[in-house]
């Protein structure tokens, strides 16, 4: 039986009987670390990093051991963090993820291009469009296969809904996080929204699929088109709603204002991504570094933040929302008629129109669901989309067989986590709830 | 050598036989190194590397290029020199990704790459380093970037490399008490059975040993007493 850690007020005896190795090595993973405020004092030189030793005595019983989670409303799925306490302060912290590990990336090794895309809706399930398109255009640039206009406007304004939505979840649960439980039924009732708009163009409401290699499943029905106008008429008033209840709220500012604070210089070496880099000054947002898609065809503004709490954040992802209305409001305007896929046999599948009423039609359609793509021998290539919680970049490598080789996910929610470990020390428990719900990390995503 | 005469000798023994056997593609054509229609300005590197050339000199062993995307292959123990160089010197600042390949092949068979940013000069550059199987250390660069930190646990997690000076060396997602590296490529797909023992499903009953144990033709072991069976019964 693992042998727990003894330090003060912490007696396991041998409750660890299920992966007892693994909580060992947490535990002594607490004690040993140092705290950041402890590394950046004494990379100023204020001081050697203090010995780890154990602490015989806490006459006053302030030290304490909390795990918080894996199954914790307010951890935003099964994040497990296990931190130490003095009082009420988060000493150091530790967190411990994989509760949601499926493999992916090695089912991935095993799939088509074209059959993995399923799974893609699942790691970060809060916005499947983005992660489907940022699938597909890695695929594409994998195999270098070019995707019609129309195709690439749908795709567009499908992923600027797909964000809006996020954001609504995350100030949704944010709030409640901070207390306030009927925002939640807000936000939701504009997801609720956007699932109608899903439905409508993909037939599915959550887990959508729609986009494919080489162009999208369908076209856009009118119906639909009129429910995106009518969903950005309305929506702004909604945000405007929403910021007059928060924007001036003394118990929102006071729970969001200087807790969980990054500088630049921090967000930069924490590698964090997403509207966590840009709430702490960091211009980097991919839609602007690497456009793809039409993103250097329409007007719109990156918001960014200098402050770094998480008020900061919270302002900088409404903005983002109404950016996301403008863009999607230009991509209406300027779409233009056209095929929505690839005519070639070789990058996209047929229409169904196709199958159906052609011999060739069906031979393509079966050809592409048994072999699909090809990239050449050996070629590798790293596609990255600007997702709701970050970069979120596939790294292909090909071995010219129609399955890849070996597929590495680059998850936003994963690397804002590593940098949570150390926002976290320093800060409340009570903030903990907050600084979780502000970096908004998915844990789909995160274990992929 | 099967005699022909016999119908039977021509049925394959090995299930292998049996299947469609795909050519490969060919490599890619020299056009398709830069040509894209999804190629970045970001990703093309040509100062940088000239760069790393003249300050490590053969410890940068080749380039490669394809979508207009440069990958330098590097020497595996010169890499937290060249991450050092790159982040005081030429102002890659943001540390993005970093993950292993496993290659299969005899010789080298893992790689490990580095997917670093610079946000004041725009450009991506990925850097790889090749790791052969007999001796997979590979200098941690968690001192340059601390960004790496849980992408290298996760490369260790996944296939076995040791990172030398890593300050946490942790599996990333699996459980410590797991023995193997699943993105190996000799790891099955559907998994090991046994390895990864699961809570109870009574609350002083035994670990849950493999939930799927028969798909991989193995009968679970029960997590509950049954009664004893009659010896003398034909049963």
């Amino acid at each position: 039986m693992a042998q727990a850690p003894d330090f003060p007020g912490l007696d396991f005896g041998d409750r660890f009987r299920f992966w007892p190795k693994h909580n060992e090595k947490i535990y002594e993973r607490l004690e040993g670390k140092h705290a950041w405020l402890e590394e950046k004092q004494a990379a100023r030189g204020d001081g050697d990093l203090p010995v780890t030793e154990k602490v015989e005595k806490d006459p006053l019983e302030n030290e304490m051991i909390l795990n918080i989670g894996p199954q914790h409303p307010a951890t935003h799925g099964v994040l497990r963090c296990v931190v130490k306490l003095d009082g009420e302060t988060v000493e150091k912290s530790v967190l411990d993820i994989g509760y949601l590990h499926r493999g992916i990336e090695k089912l991935a090794e095993h799939k088509t291009y074209q059959e993995f895309m399923p799974y893609t809706d699942r790691m970060d399930y809060l916005a499947p469009y983005s992660n489907n398109v940022a699938w597909c255009l890695a695929v594409e640039k994998l195999a270098g296969i070019e995707v019609p206009d129309r195709a690439q406007w749908i795709r567009m304004i499908m992923s600027e809904l797909a964000r809006i939505s996020s954001h609504c979840l995350w100030l949704g649960v944010g709030m409640m996080d901070a207390g306030a439980v009927s925002g939640f039924i807000w936000t939701f009732q504009q997801r609720e929204e956007i699932y109608a708009i899903m439905d409508e163009v993909a037939g599915a409401r959550f887990t959508v699929s729609h986009s494919r290699i080489g162009g999208v499943a369908n076209d856009f029905s009118p119906r639909a088109i009129e429910m995106i106008e009518d969903f950005t008429d309305s929506f702004l008033d909604e945000v405007d709603g929403w910021e007059t209840l928060l924007n001036r709220n003394r118990i929102w500012v006071e729970r969001n204002r200087d807790v969980g604070r990054i500088t630049k210089e921090e967000a930069l070496e924490l590698g964090v991504t997403g509207p966590n880099l840009r709430g702490s000054g960091v211009p980097y947002d991919v839609r602007r570094f690497e456009p793809y898609l039409k993103y250097d065809e329409v007007d719109f503004t990156i918001p960014v933040r200098e402050e770094g709490d998480c008020l900061a954040r919270y302002f900088l992802r409404l903005d983002e929302m109404k950016q996301s209305v403008r863009i999607i409001k230009q991509c209406l305007d300027r779409m233009t008629e056209g095929p929505i896929r690839s005519d070639d046999a070789k990058e996209a599948y047929p229409s169904k129109e196709e199958v159906y009423y052609s011999m060739e039609g069906m031979i393509h359609d079966f050809m592409y669901t048994d072999v699909g793509t090809v990239p050449p021998k050996g070629a590798h290539s790293y596609h990255a989309v600007e997702g709701p919680k970050g970069e979120l970049g596939f790294y292909l490598t090909s071995d010219g067989t129609g399955r890849p080789w070996r597929v590495r996910i680059n998850a936003p929610s994963f690397t804002n986590l590593q940098a949570m470990e150390y926002i976290m020390e320093g800060s409340l428990v009570a903030d903990t709830v907050v600084i979780i719900g502000s970096l908004d990390p998915v844990m789909g995503e995160a274990d992929k | 050598m099967p005699d022909p005469s016999d119908p039977r000798a021509s049925e394959p023994n090995d299930p292998e036989e049996l299947r469609f056997q795909y050519t490969p593609s060919d490599e890619p054509t020299p056009e398709q190194e830069i040509d894209n229609p999804h190629a970045k300005d970001t990703t093309r590197v040509p100062a940088v590397i000239d760069a790393l050339r003249t300050e490590f000199g053969d410890d940068i062993h080749d380039v490669e290029r394809y979508a207009n995307e440069d990958t330098v292959y590097v020497a595996k123990q010169r890499i937290q020199d060249i991450c050092r160089f790159l982040k005081e010197d030429e102002e890659f600042d943001y540390f993005v990704d970093l993950g292993g390949i496993d290659n299969f092949t005899d010789e080298d068979r893992y790689e490990v790459f580095y997917n670093i940013v610079s946000t004041e000069r725009q450009k991506r550059i990925r850097l790889k380093v090749r790791v052969d199987e007999a001796d997979m250390r590979v200098p941690s660069v968690t001192d340059i970037y601390r960004a790496a930190n849980w992408n290298e646990r996760e490369a260790y997690d996944m296939f076995g490399f040791e990172f030398v000076d890593h300050p946490d060396p942790r599996r990333m997602y699996m459980p410590e008490d797991f023995e193997y590296h699943p993105l190996r490529k000799e790891f099955p797909q559907l998994g090991v059975p046994g390895s990864l023992p699961l809570p109870p499903q009574t609350p002083d009953g035994d670990l849950t040993m493999d939930p799927f144990a028969a798909a991989h033709g193995s009968q679970p072991r029960k997590s509950y007493e049954e009664p004893p069976v009659d010896a003398d019964s034909d049963e």
